[in-house]
């Protein structure tokens, strides 16, 4: 990804909320401002900034500070993210059939790798403890909603 | 007076022993969270929002507030200690702080990080208790139209004035605006930006978004870099953590100072933390009778910054409190708090909820005293988190993430949303995008929205009406000031500079 490409995302997103301004159903009420009239000033707004970023990326002027001397990425980059994003995914498919506590300590396993932690039984113990508190004190002493620990408990 | 009968009004409640414990735990997350790397009182507060379905709002709103001040005194321990700002405003006080510790006087360098704090924080608060009542005076003369005009401003001084570069800036609080569109359109109900998804036709979350720009965004930047695999040379706590009297001395002037900075600059739109501590700094380094110290470890320069820093966090309070108006990433997700109880912001906060917002008040002050008592005896104790490492560091923190959301609704559909806010948190880090234009975009573009159809509906549809009523007019003048003069003087001083 670079300043350029990360333009064209930008306007790529710009055409996208552009084609939801047109599906936007006309309003059955007589009113001085409708539904479209906000949505439509700052879709134009953003495409304006997005093209004047792009120009200036195109220019060399916007920054990447991956490039900067010392915050560049180390090898294994795309595997570290996606061992952190997987885990996310990990806790999405599991949290309904297998409750909060096992897919908590799975996503906890999976951070902890994209942070060069091994995948093991320490990793498995310490991530089994983070979401088992953290389940616990949200769940049962706050009364926050995080469904049943395992599925065959609460 | 009327503010000091009320004022004692609030201490009566935020003295009762449930609201002080909740004082007192938010004052602990907050000063945890002020140390920890990647986690701050934004996040926080975001995650710590389901909560707001179970407990009373004013015991909530005394945790927020313990949060927030808590991690302003935090962060400093983490600049002292490790060179490493827990918080952006705690980067100058690293300078000299950190440079204190090499030699030998970290437990100087915390002892006037606190006190200062302390100090500046009681200023700040007294000047929020006196103050806050004639700005809501001078704001119930607002109409929609000045509204509209005020939310223009802060949303321009946000993006424009923060960060490295208002273009940025801009693009960040569009994408906020835009995203703030989604959902029904609460006037006519008609579905704006969905995708035909129902998930989405209550709008997006603001702790969805919070979270995964902040430590979702974070952690998956960390990861990518993968240099954040071993904790941080963390300094040893030497010396004493009395003060010399030379030492205080040197630091009283630099408190108040840094008090006299922070507070009116950290009131204003986008005036924030970070200016009046980089102000401050300077401030001492010129007054001081030991400028060649100046670099190497000079106590004034951690005095000022840190009273600067808490004051700066009382005036960011003011015109969320007064004009429902946030300032900064933490102060929008305190509004959406608000909005999460049902209570109306804007100048009637202080009328129709005067006990809540006096008991917050005064519960500043109390968690002043908490955090100097907190914050020095227990610096073992937050040295020792900083030795965590990072792996179960962020897998601690993006868990709690998960189950903050998750929590909210039951909604493995958010769970989602939090990992895309994380992938745009990643990119913003990365090409260095400010994240307080969206998040303050995010929150503010339906309100905006609904004070400009208000205003043109009385004015019948006449867009003059920004431009004509002199209050509007002139909010409307100083945000346009704020978009030109800027990229002006810089030009300005790209051709003195040839």
């Amino acid at each position: 990804m670079t300043p350029v490409r990360l333009a064209l995302l930008l306007l790529g997103v710009c055409g996208v909320a552009a084609w939801q301004l047109t599906v936007i159903p006309p309003s059955l009420m007589q009113m001085t401002v409708g539904p479209v009239l906000a949505p439509a000033a700052i879709v134009a707004a953003l495409t304006v900034v997005a093209l004047l970023y792009g120009l200036s990326a195109w220019r060399g002027r916007q920054v990447d500070l991956s490039q900067e001397a010392g915050q560049e990425a180390l090898p294994g980059s795309t595997t570290r993210m996606l061992s952190l994003l997987g885990g996310g995914v990990a806790f999405i498919a599991l949290v309904i059939p297998l409750g909060f506590v096992l897919p908590g300590t799975l996503c906890g396993m999976c951070i902890a790798r994209a942070f060069d932690a091994p995948f093991n039984g320490k990793s498995l113990l310490i991530c089994g403890l983070i979401a088992g508190v953290f389940w616990f004190v949200f769940a049962r002493l706050l009364g926050v909603g995080l469904g049943p620990a395992l599925p065959w408990l609460f | 007076m009327e503010a000091f009968d009320a004022l004692m009004g609030g201490f009566a409640i935020a003295l009762q022993p449930t609201t002080l414990l909740w004082g007192f735990v938010g004052c602990f997350i907050g000063t945890l969270v002020g140390v920890l790397p990647g986690i701050g009182p934004a996040l926080t507060i975001a995650l710590l929002l389901p909560l707001t379905y179970h407990v009373p709002a004013t015991s909530m709103f005394v945790m927020f507030a313990g949060i927030y001040y808590g991690a302003a005194y935090g962060g400093s321990t983490t600049s002292i200690l490790l060179n490493t700002p827990g918080e952006s405003a705690a980067v100058v006080t690293a300078l000299e702080g950190n440079k204190m510790a090499r030699n030998g006087r970290a437990g100087q360098a915390l002892a006037t990080a606190a006190i200062g704090s302390f100090v500046a924080g009681t200023i700040g608060t007294l000047a929020l208790t006196f103050f806050a009542p004639l700005v809501v005076d001078a704001a119930l003369a607002f109409g929609p139209a000045e509204y509209f005009s005020l939310m223009v401003l802060s949303l321009v001084a946000v993006s424009a004035v923060l960060g490295n570069s208002m273009l940025r800036g801009l693009v960040a609080l569009g994408l906020g605006l835009l995203l703030g569109m989604v959902g029904i359109d609460l006037q006519t109900g008609q579905p704006r930006f969905t995708f035909g998804r129902p998930e989405l036709l209550d709008g997006i979350e603001v702790t969805v978004a919070a979270v995964g720009l902040f430590a979702v965004g974070e952690a998956l930047y960390l990861a990518w870099q993968g240099r954040e695999t071993k904790t941080g040379e963390v300094m040893k706590l030497s010396g004493s953590l009395w003060m010399s009297k030379q030492d205080w001395a040197r630091s009283w002037k630099a408190w108040l100072r840094g008090a006299f900075f922070g507070f009116p600059i950290g009131a204003m739109p986008a005036g924030g933390a970070e200016l009046p501590t980089l102000l401050s700094y300077y401030t001492e380094k010129k007054l001081s009778k030991h400028p060649e110290e100046f670099g190497h470890g000079a106590i004034e320069g951690v005095a000022g910054p840190e009273a600067a820093n808490n004051a700066a966090a009382a005036g960011v309070l003011m015109p969320l409190l007064t004009l429902g108006i946030p300032t900064s990433a933490t102060a929008a997700i305190m509004l959406s708090a608000f909005e999460g109880y049902g209570i109306q912001t804007g100048p009637q906060l202080l009328s129709q909820q005067g006990g809540l917002v006096w008991t917050l008040i005064a519960s500043l002050y109390i968690g002043n005293v908490i955090l100097l008592i907190l914050n020095l005896p227990l610096v073992s104790l937050w040295v020792k988190l900083l030795k965590i490492p990072p792996p179960w560091l962020y897998a601690g923190i993006i868990v709690i993430s998960t189950a903050g959301v998750y929590g909210a609704g039951n909604s493995v559909f958010n769970v989602g949303l939090l990992f895309v806010f994380g992938l745009l948190g990643y990119l913003m880090r990365r090409f260095d995008f400010p994240a307080a234009p969206l998040i303050v975009g995010l929150i503010l573009a339906p309100m905006a929205e609904q004070s400009m159809r208000q205003a043109l509906t009385i004015s019948q549809g006449e867009w003059s009406t920004f431009f004509t009523r002199p209050l509007s007019g002139s909010l409307m003048a100083v945000a346009a000031l704020l978009l030109i003069v800027p990229p002006l003087w810089k030009q300005w001083r790209h051709l003195q500079a040839r």
